[in-house]
């Protein structure tokens, strides 16, 4: 009798439901991180590590202070006179707010996109060549910027019409214009602050679809409060609430877990309220 | 566009026919077994039961992170809903095809009426053709083919009918007795793992319609030649 | 009385100032027109003045105009555009002595010119004895003039969104890159524009360069450090001659200034149509 039943484990492996994160390497350990400005905390006591190659996620109500935390990322809070931090940020295993540390040199490496797109008000090119000018960046200009557009998914739409007012196109085009700019300088993570917030579902997709492309390369940390979008790109997710006590708001973390868990089967009681939509 | 809910969607269809062809493997070695009361081969009919349950695991799991994360609406929801409930179809008849092996396993000893042997071998590949037709319309949402489902079904029933009519007509000795009512259930089996794949293709005309209803109605049994539409 | 009818006296008070003021302007326009036109001649473009008001010119007058015009624009935009990114981008607005600065400037603008002029004939002329020349004419107007350029290129460098400062600081910029490639040349045409305004203001001041020693007849063309006129000053100058000629010729060279500051501000208009970005 011919036994036809092969050893099975191996086929009961290859039959993949979802590709399940495994999380790999740190790129950042937050450790007991607290904002305040002008002597108010906005955000206490964050400890989390973010991993290389995974989109990133912030969720949380308004004035849970992800904005705030995600600025602490490429030292843009240095720019608020009155803001003070407290606590380490590790990149790469390094402190991120050593008194040696350049904060250019940390910009160029960790970029930005914004919630509103800001393109300059120069050329199409002038933009996305703007950062490699600035840092003095060797190799071709018309190569570094055709890579950058190649790699935003933005090209094709303006290969002929490089050297128009960036303000000429839609939103939606802006903002890939904006990653473009962000991906010239050749960073190794890239933060979005509510990245299509101001943009209609079409392009929003896009810009999904785009940072599903960019991970690959990239480390991805956003902020979003649409926490559909968190569920539907990111790997791990983190989300924050307020803690008020005496008339005073903090931002706290609540819980940061693989999205999947997250959206299934939250630990934290207040996590699940928040993603059933039951509360904030 | 969506690119991750569509590779996701693609992985979930893909993990469900792999599930199919384990099932097609389990029924194809319980069949053998049965008929030639092998108890070993029932053995490992029955080990091979949890890899089944292994996929389907993955598979309820897979669709409950799916919902959570990507909110599919339209034909993407159907399509989940769909694989969620022939997910279960499919574990069911992997269970069918184990209380198949078990029962052979106790009946090793008897002594096996040639006719009825052959009548489950029948069967049996009644059923086996029935999975494969309903797996293959599932993956070419061909609402047709799944329909013929009912007729192919028609046939496994009758020849249940017929092998209740040939246990009775077995006699009065006690031992064969005994394995005519142990085949009663094993026809039982097979006529259930055919109900399961008309169920199957329940599921096709949902996803292709929308529609979720039963092909035949149970107080309206069908006469064998042209299945209802209800539109 | 009914809002209709508030609605519509308010708008008839609005015509009636608008007209007031057109009929003013108008009368006092032609008039000038009328008498100065025939007068705009090569004559009075290039001869030296004169005794004799067929042969006079005002060529002293206009080139010392234009000299002025010229030092101004290099002393006052670099000083005033300077000051004003000083003031906007670097300096923490918190600190006391910002903010007594910024009230300093603003108070500055509203002194009447001719203060300047009793300042710039204790310090200048007198005070490190450049003596009554051009340069010292040149630097008074400076003065006067650079507290409008600076609010004029605050306002200016204020109107660029700071959304252009963060994306340009976070794709590693320095603040002195962020200042000088993206801040100014977007500020460029505002402060274009409050510039050219400016200037045109000082060219036509006659106050201060009567206080500091303009003289009212020049017939030799103006150096840097040598006596000169301006064509305010000569326009002056002439008014107050006897002979009915030289009030026309007054007319005529008033025309000619009035052409050189419309055509200024002529083009502070089209510069800031022509660069004006929406954002």
């Amino acid at each position: 009798m011919v036994n036809i039943i092969e050893p099975m484990t191996q086929i009961a492996q290859s039959v993949r439901t979802e590709t399940p994160f495994e999380p790999k390497e740190k790129i950042f350990e937050v450790r007991d991180l607290t904002v305040s400005y002008s002597g108010d905390p906005a955000l206490r006591g964050v400890s989390l590590d973010v991993y290389q190659n995974a989109i990133t996620a912030f969720i949380g109500p308004s004035g849970c202070g992800k904005s705030t935390f995600i600025r602490c990322f490429n030292r843009m809070n240095d720019l608020i006179p009155t803001a003070t931090i407290e606590g380490t940020i590790l990149y790469h295993g390094a402190d991120l707010y050593d008194d040696e540390v350049d904060p250019v040199e940390v910009r160029k490496r960790i970029g930005m996109v914004f919630q509103k797109p800001n393109p300059f008000p120069k050329s199409i090119f002038d933009n996305v060549a703007f950062g490699p000018r600035v840092l003095g960046m060797e190799g071709s200009m018309d190569g570094i910027v055709e890579k950058a557009l190649q790699n935003a998914a933005l090209w094709d739409e303006v290969k002929d019409r490089l050297k128009e007012s960036a303000l000429s196109l839609s939103g939606g085009q802006q903002q890939r214009l904006c990653i473009a700019r962000c991906l010239a300088v050749e960073p190794d993570v890239i933060l979005m602050d509510e990245p299509a917030s101001a943009l209609d579902p079409i392009s929003t997709t896009r810009i999904e679809d785009l940072m599903h492309e960019l991970k690959r390369e990239y480390t991805i940390v956003i902020v979003t409060h649409n926490m559909q979008q968190a569920a539907r790109v990111a790997d791990m997710t983190a989300f924050f609430s307020v803690e008020v006590s005496n008339g005073d708001r903090t931002g706290i973390l609540v819980e940061y877990d693989v999205t999947s868990k997250i959206f299934t089967q939250p630990s934290d009681r207040r996590t699940e309220d928040y993603v059933t939509g039951r509360f904030g | 566009m969506r690119v991750t809910l569509q590779e996701e969607l693609d992985q979930l269809e893909s993990a469900l026919q792999e599930e199919g062809a384990l099932v097609l493997r389990a029924l194809r070695g319980t069949l053998n077994a049965l008929a030639q009361q092998d108890a070993e081969l029932a053995d490992e009919v029955i080990a091979f039961d949890d890899e089944i349950d292994a996929v389907y695991l993955g598979i309820q799991e897979g669709i409950q992170s799916l919902l959570a994360r990507q909110t599919p609406v339209a034909v993407d929801l159907r399509l989940v809903l769909a694989v969620l409930h022939n997910n279960l179809h499919l574990e069911r008849m992997a269970d069918y095809c184990v209380t198949i092996a078990k029962l052979t396993k106790l009946v090793q000893e008897a002594e096996a009426a040639e006719t009825l042997i052959e009548g489950f071998e029948e069967m049996g590949s009644r059923a086996e053709e029935m999975i494969r037709v309903a797996l293959d319309s599932f993956a070419d949402r061909n609402l047709d083919r799944a329909e013929s489902l009912v007729d192919l079904d028609e046939l496994i029933d009758r020849a249940n009918r017929r092998v209740v009519h040939h246990v009775l007509s077995l006699g009065g000795d006690p031992d064969k007795r005994e394995w005519g009512l142990r085949m009663i259930i094993v026809s039982r089996c097979l006529e259930r793992i055919g109900d399961h794949a008309v169920d199957i293709g329940e599921q096709t005309a949902f996803l292709v319609t929308g529609e979720f209803r039963e092909f035949t109605d149970a107080s309206h049994p069908v006469d064998g030649t042209t299945p209802r539409h209800m539109d | 009385m009914s809002r209709a009818m508030r609605g519509r006296l308010f708008k008839a008070a609005l015509l009636l100032s608008l007209a007031i003021a057109f009929i003013t302007l108008g009368t006092l326009l032609v008039d000038v027109l009328q008498k100065g036109l025939p007068y705009v001649d090569s004559i009075l473009l290039t001869n030296p003045p004169s005794a004799d008001p067929d042969r006079a010119g005002a060529r002293p007058a206009i080139l010392a105009t234009i000299y002025i015009g010229v030092l101004l624009i290099l002393f006052t935009v670099p000083l005033g555009v300077g000051t004003a990114i000083y003031l906007e981008e670097y300096a923490n607005k918190e600190r006391w002595y910002n903010r007594l600065l910024e009230v300093n400037i603003q108070n500055l603008a509203a002194v009447p010119s001719i203060v300047y002029g009793i300042l710039g004939l204790a310090f200048l002329v007198r005070g490190i004895g450049l003596g009554r020349v051009l340069l010292a004419g040149a630097l008074i107007l400076t003065l006067l003039v650079l507290p409008t350029i600076i609010i004029a290129a605050r306002e200016a460098i204020r109107a660029v969104p700071d959304s252009i400062r963060q994306g340009a600081y976070a794709l590693g910029a320095t603040q002195w890159q962020v200042v000088w490639r993206q801040v100014l040349p977007a500020a460029l045409p505002g402060i274009a524009t409050g510039s050219i305004l400016s200037l045109s203001r000082a060219i036509g001041e006659t106050a201060p360069l009567l206080l500091i020693g303009a003289l009212t007849y020049v017939a030799f063309d103006p150096t840097l450090t040598g006596s000169f006129t301006a064509l305010p000053v000569q326009i002056y100058n002439w008014t107050k001659q006897p002979q009915d000629e030289f009030k026309l010729l007054a007319a005529a060279a008033i025309v000619v200034l009035l052409v050189i500051l419309l055509t200024l501000n002529a083009f502070a208009i089209f510069l800031r149509n022509r660069y004006q970005k929406r954002w």
